[in-house]
């Protein structure tokens, strides 16, 4: 049996906002609504409406996927949790006198605006109905926030900077933030 | 029942629908559709989002099959999910019954 053009339509709108896994589930799911509507006697056009009208929006079925993403979940979850390490590194950096460590004027921008950067993606993805842009930006912010973790960590390792109780405290906090950002990116790069 | 009224429940329906065995997802909204006297008002491509986050919490399993020259997706409950379907219909139970008592001006019964 040829699949009605209703719903060849609406498959190929969720097929290109959803990675094939997902719409091959919901393809069988609505060839097995629009069966029931044809063994309950409707005509096929009208079996075809009727499963599509039952399924919903495709939006609506793209912003719940969205919805579940590991990635949109990890990167509200790394929201929430940014501004306890942000005030860890703020107390090392305000008690520690960090203006007078030796970084370069070009390196302390170039952090900020990779934290800026960094924020902006997981913001995008914790609050996209996009399916693909909260997945890409989600890993995309899980991924920089780890590498910006690193930076800092190795920074101020290898530079000059005095190793007080403040600033393992926001080491600690930064390595607990890429362990956690790692363990996130497993399922989120898995589907 | 509306969508709304229903989201707060939705988890517990679904790992209902799962407790007599695996289903795939239609099967899953037909038997959702029959244990709720076809009152479910629900757009259906939505349980699929909603099963897929069940599957991430660890509460069911999903794995692939090939009916009828489709990809078919079967979930199934795990231990936690048994439990957490357990947890959810005592609450539920006590929540019911409290609210019953409540409105109809009877003493709310002891929970269990």
């Amino acid at each position: 049996m040829s699949e009605p053009r209703l719903i060849s339509s609406y498959l190929a709108v969720l097929a290109d906002q959803l990675p094939a896994s997902i719409v091959e589930e919901l393809a069988d799911g609505l060839t097995e609504t629009h069966r029931s509507y044809l063994q309950q006697g409707l005509a096929p056009d009208l079996a075809a409406e009727s499963a599509v009208a039952e399924f919903g929006e495709p939006q609506e079925i793209v912003a719940e996927f969205a919805r579940v993403n590991p990635a949109r979940r990890a990167a509200r979850r790394l929201l929430g949790i940014g501004p306890l390490v942000g005030a860890c590194w703020a107390a090392a950096l305000v008690t520690d006198r960090a203006s007078a460590w030796p970084v370069p004027f070009t390196v302390r921008i170039l952090i900020g605006a990779a934290l800026i950067t960094i924020i902006g993606l997981l913001a995008a993805s914790a609050l996209s109905t996009r399916y693909r842009l909260a997945a890409r930006a989600g890993v995309a912010g899980c991924l920089g926030i780890a590498a910006l973790d690193a930076v800092l960590i190795t920074g101020v390792t290898f530079t000059s900077a005095p190793m007080t109780w403040v600033v393992v405290g926001a080491m600690l906090a930064s390595t607990a933030r890429i362990a956690f950002a790692a363990r996130s990116l497993v399922p989120a790069l898995a589907r | 029942m509306r969508a709304e009224e229903l989201k707060g429940h939705l988890d517990a329906l679904l790992l209902a629908a799962l407790e007599d065995g695996p289903r795939h997802g239609y099967a899953v909204i037909e038997s959702l559709r029959q244990n709720t006297g076809g009152r479910l008002d629900l757009p259906t491509g939505t349980i699929y989002p909603a099963l897929r986050r069940l599957e991430q919490a660890g509460l069911i399993t999903g794995s692939w099959s090939v009916v009828g020259g489709r990809r078919r997706r079967e979930y199934k409950l795990t231990a936690a999910g048994t439990r957490a379907l357990s947890g959810k219909r005592a609450d539920w139970l006590d929540f019911s019954a409290m609210v019953s008592a409540a409105l109809e001006g009877r003493p709310c019964p002891s929970p269990a």
